[in-house]
């Protein structure tokens, strides 16, 4: 009830979440508080009218993109300036909340480090020389450079990069119109790609964005290195807390006391690399002790029995050894998790590209579920749906779609590749060096360099920060000056920026429209971007750049619309809906699913060959792979190492988010994780600045030094996105250490193509 | 009639998205923050346990830094410790009073967590309250809030037997009745945080000294506040000596 509908489609604003008490959710109006009066009245210096008292506030709706979740969120101007973002009461992700990023948008917004001009290099590459030049001269010359690769060898020579939630317009939409089935996500192979490829090998779907736990009745929760609350997914940590509040039994698996391990009933400091060893544990004690849905597997899983004869000599005793986690522990929670059933889960988790193996880890999650009966089952995980919405009527793409990402809809694996317009497939190896997938980021650099399998020389690159999240950075390095052509699209000078040809800057999120979002989940549902303000500097929208460098290239017959409000509102009729409809209804078009299998009548949810839950990969069995989930050993540190690991913090997102104001303000720079006792070993204490140093000499640092009891002894740990180099980033440059920067190798999962990072080892050089 | 928040430390889980949520709804400047959250951790690897403690005003009942404000710019109303920083003087005694170190000095001026009075007494929650993603955060009357947090410390007991409610009675009643999961010493909150005699003699003997030097030397108030301050601040350090003597 927290928003209501004013004049213009714009809202009031009202910050009351919800009727908790009847004192405090009395409807307070904040518009309709006019003017200040008294005191407040008679500014002074630290002593301001309050924001929401300077003038008439407007609210405009859209999706924050602090992170890829996109929460649903109001945006408050006051005179024309962004104010305040607030989550959206009517969106099914925010629920009226919002993270501490979400928060820290409008300090994004008006960051002073952003980008504020089109330019064009003038000095080498990597020099940050450069002429500030109008849009119609960059899109010109881009559009020239785009040209002369397409006709020297083909448009699968350009390769597009794309992370945040514009990338539909350069990684999808302008790669497919262009034929370049070189496009690829930081999400893909860099994060989800075993977790998605695990689960369509299994049951014939995608996990889709949304991890498709049922929290709301759920009674065991599993987490296999999740962090909830330091990854700060708003929605997730929601659910979590009224799960966890509702008393439901918490089991976590992470070689770190997390923020959630300290709120677990049962915390599993396991040895890094070796989950897959427990969770064929866990498989052995739910069959070897009967614990297991034998109705649900009965009717919905495949290859029981091969998979209870894999697992049968794989008992606690034998994981123990490998995991360092008692064999009691093992069976005890294998119980509890049998106990709940079928309202019984492992989350799938996010980033899960840390050893290579890390396809076969996600089968055995998966197993889990599956024998738990937890799948399509109330409590358990429900099966998410896309919302439904036409695309905007064009004509036939180039080439299809390979680039998956965090808000993909669930794709099919098709049999071929699909071929570009010059009749070359992906370059990244797809089918000889990893089996299947999206596109892998990380496996278009080497042909960048070496030619093979055919020369990448163009690159644009869409919100990556190309050297603080592909690992192996000097071989980025070395590929970005073997380019023709690099065009940079980009909110800040990130560290990559220096390197490339062109730069576009472009505008905030709440200073465009941007493409609707249609959400897999629960209940799907289409979520609208419209600008609260005008584009600032000389910034424009990704989807406009999209277009005019699409019209310079040729592809006009694809750009049919002049306005984005005339594009988005031809994609909403097809629901019955315009903006001016989407507005009147709180920003948000909630569509019904169907989340169980009771949902599908006689039909199977599972779109495998068997319509089951297949336990037996014949499609791995065929291409010499592992049929069922082994473990297997990964390096261990050598003496004087320890493990690197890294993850999120709550006020952070990526390396994207490290020089927000305020965000910075909260956390300037990132630290490392060290045991306790191997602090008191190396002579250092929390505080201490340490450089760290790599196994193959690679340094990066300093950063300061958290002695803790909540690690392991054999790992360190730190939050990803710090240790950036760009003198333009006021806040963040040189903040911290680098993770990406430590990863100077990764190991390929030779199913799904992702790069996995934990192989990676540190040694601590103290400072001189 | 008194207003509380309530804080579930079980629920909270450390994301600091109210943290982020007053400093942009308030606006504060760069380096200012009116919550911390400070990571708790108890025990050695692997047996730990541990959460967060939420640093914030916690708006006591007998709120020493409105006993030693001098102009009255920290007050309290509805049970919570407003501020008016138009009216403060920048003399910085509540930043030394605070048992629970609280208020700072920003531009010269007094700055703390007012309960975001300016919007609850338009009918809204404070920044904090309303974007807390784990519902670890509820405002409201204070009876009322006592009341959810008895029944949350119930239901929590099922997994921390030594769950209880914190701030009802302790220190005259905190306008932020928390609900822990723990003892409050495995926390780091005093078991016993009683305003006690210190600031009565404080209130007594100090401050109207002090506040005739306000009101009566406005010119010498810059190099004589800081004087007074100094040996004020110095009384005080032998009240406190003498009393744990
Ligand atoms: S989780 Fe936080 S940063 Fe991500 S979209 Fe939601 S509010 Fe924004
Ligand atoms: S927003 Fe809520 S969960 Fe997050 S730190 Fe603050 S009180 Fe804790």
């Amino acid at each position: 009830m927290a928003v209501q509908p004013g004049p213009n489609g714009r809202v009031k604003l009202n910050i009351t979440r919800r009727s908790f008490l009847k004192a405090g959710a009395t409807a307070g109006t904040l518009a309709a508080l006019g003017r200040p009066t008294g005191s407040l009245a008679q500014k002074r210096p630290g002593a301001e009218i309050p924001w929401y008292r300077t003038g008439t506030i407007e609210t405009t709706y859209n999706n924050c993109d602090m992170c890829p979740w996109r929460c649903g969120v109001l945006v408050h101007t006051v005179d024309g300036v962004v104010r305040k973002i607030e989550g959206n009461p009517a969106d099914p992700k925010s629920r009226g909340m919002l993270c501490a990023r979400g928060q820290g948008g409008v300090s994004f917004v008006y960051d002073p480090d952003r980008l504020q001009s089109p330019m064009i290099r003038t000095g080498e590459r990597g020099d940050g020389q450069f002429r500030e030049v109008t849009w119609e001269e960059a899109l010109d010359y881009s559009a020239a450079k785009i040209l002369a690769i397409r006709d020297t060898y083909g448009p699968e020579s350009l390769a597009i990069f794309g992370h945040t939630s514009g990338d539909f317009w350069f990684t999808d939409y302008f790669a497919q119109a262009f034929g370049t089935p070189n496009a690829a996500k930081p999400s893909s192979s860099l994060c989800l790609s075993p977790r998605e490829e695990a689960f369509k090998l299994m049951t014939g779907l995608a996990v889709g964005g949304h991890e498709p736990v049922d929290w709301d009745g759920l009674q065991c929760l599993t987490l296999i290195g999740s962090h909830i609350g330091e990854d700060a997914r708003n929605t997730v940590m929601q659910d979590f807390s009224n799960a966890w509040a509702r008393g439901a039994r918490v089991v976590v698996v992470d070689p770190r006391f997390s923020s959630v391990a300290a709120k677990a009933d049962y915390w599993l400091p396991i040895k890094p690399g070796t989950d897959t060893a427990l969770l064929l544990a866990w498989a052995n004690v739910l069959i070897d002790e009967d614990l297991y849905d034998a109705g649900y597997v009965a009717d919905w899983v495949a290859g029981f029995d091969d998979y209870a004869g894999h697992v049968s000599e794989l008992t606690p005793e034998w994981a123990e050894a490998i995991t360092e986690i008692p064999a009691e522990t093992i069976r005890t929670t294998a119980r509890v998790m049998a106990e709940n059933r079928p309202r019984s889960a492992i989350m799938p988790g996010r980033h899960v590209t840390w050893y290579g193996t890390d396809t076969q880890r996600m089968r055995a999650v998966y197993a889990i579920n599956a024998l738990l009966g937890a799948y399509g089952r109330q409590g358990g995980m429900y099966f998410n749906k896309s919302a439904y919405l036409e695309a905007y009527p064009h004509p036939p793409f180039a080439v299809a779609g390979s680039s998956g990402g965090c808000s993909a809809e669930p794709g099919e694996e098709s049999d071929e590749l699909p071929l570009g317009p010059s009749g070359k497939a992906r370059a990244d190896g797809a089918r000889t060096s990893f089996l299947r997938g999206a596109t892998a980021m990380q496996e278009l650099i080497d042909p960048m360099i070496s030619g093979e399998p055919y020369p990448i020389k163009g690159l644009v690159t869409y919100g990556v920060n190309l050297f603080n999240s592909i690992p192996n950075v000097p071989r980025t390095v070395e590929a970005v000056k073997e380019l023709d052509f690099f065009l940079a699209v980009d909110v800040l000078p990130m560290e990559h920026i220096a390197w490339a040809d062109v730069v576009f800057p472009e505008a905030t999120f709440v200073e465009r429209y941007d493409e609707l979002w249609a959400v897999p989940y629960k209940t799907p549902f289409i979520s609208m971007r419209e600008p609260a303000i005008e584009p600032l500097y000389d910034t424009r929208p990704g989807w406009w750049m999209a277009r005019e460098l699409g019209i310079r290239v040729g592809l006009d017959n694809y750009f049919q619309w002049e306005t984005a409000e005339e594009y988005l509102d031809k994609r909403l009729l097809s629901v019955g809906s315009s903006l001016e409809k989407m507005r009147a209804q709180n920003g948000v078009i909630v569509q019904s699913g169907k989340p169980y299998l009771e949902d599908f009548g006689e039909a199977s949810p599972f779109t495998t060959t068997s319509a089951r839950i297949e336990l037996y990969s014949e499609d791995l069995a065929q291409a010499g792979l592992d049929p069922m989930p082994v473990y297997e050993p990964t390096e261990e540190p050598p003496a004087g190492f320890y493990r690197l690991l890294y993850g999120r913090h709550p006020v952070h997102t990526f390396a994207k988010t490290q020089n927000t104001p305020l965000l910075s303000d909260l956390y300037p720079e990132n630290e490392l994780w060290l045991n306790q006792r191997r602090a008191d070993e190396e002579g250092v204490t929390s505080g201490d600045r340490v450089w760290l140093e790599n196994q193959d000499g690679a340094r990066s640092g300093p950063i300061k030094v958290k002695a803790t009891q909540r690690i392991r002894p054999d790992a360190v740990f730190m939050v990803h996105g710090f240790g950036q180099q760009s003198a333009g980033l006021s806040r963040a440059d040189g903040k911290g250490a680098s993770d990406t920067k430590l990863q100077t190798r990764y190991k390929l999962d030779p199913i799904s193509g992702g790069a996995g990072m934990r192989v990676n080892f540190v040694k601590l050089v103290k400072e001189v | 009639m008194a207003m509380a928040f309530l804080l579930d430390l079980g629920r909270c889980i450390g994301c600091q998205a109210c943290s982020a949520a007053c400093k942009t709804g308030n606006e504060l400047a760069a380096g200012t923050q009116f919550i911390r959250l400070i990571e708790q951790t108890r025990g050695e690897f692997p047996d730990l346990s541990g959460g967060f403690t939420n640093h914030r005003c916690y708006h006591c009942a007998d709120a020493a830094c409105v006993n030693v404000c001098p102009t009255g710019a920290l007050y309290k109303e509805d049970g919570l410790t407003r501020t008016s920083r138009d009216i403060c003087s920048g003399c910085g005694y509540c930043v030394e009073a605070c048992p629970f170190g609280v208020p700072e000095m920003v531009d010269g001026l007094s700055s703390k967590c007012d309960g975001c009075a300016d919007t609850v007494r338009a009918g809204g929650e404070p920044w904090c309250v309303v974007t807390c993603p784990s519902n670890a955060l509820e405002f409201g009357e204070r009876e009322e809030i006592v009341k959810e947090a008895r029944e949350r410390v119930t239901a929590m007991r099922a997994r921390y037997p030594k769950a209880r409610v914190y701030g009802e009675d302790e220190a005259g009643g905190l306008g932020v009745v928390m609900v822990l999961p723990d003892d409050p010493d495995v926390l780091d909150l005093p078991v016993d945080p009683a305003p006690g005699a210190l600031i009565n003699t404080w209130t007594g003997i100090v401050q109207p000294a002090t506040l005739a030097l306000t009101a009566g030397a406005t010119v010498a108030a810059g190099v004589m506040g800081v004087i007074a301050r100094r040996n004020h601040m110095l009384e005080l350090k032998a009240l406190e000596e003498g009393e744990e003597a």
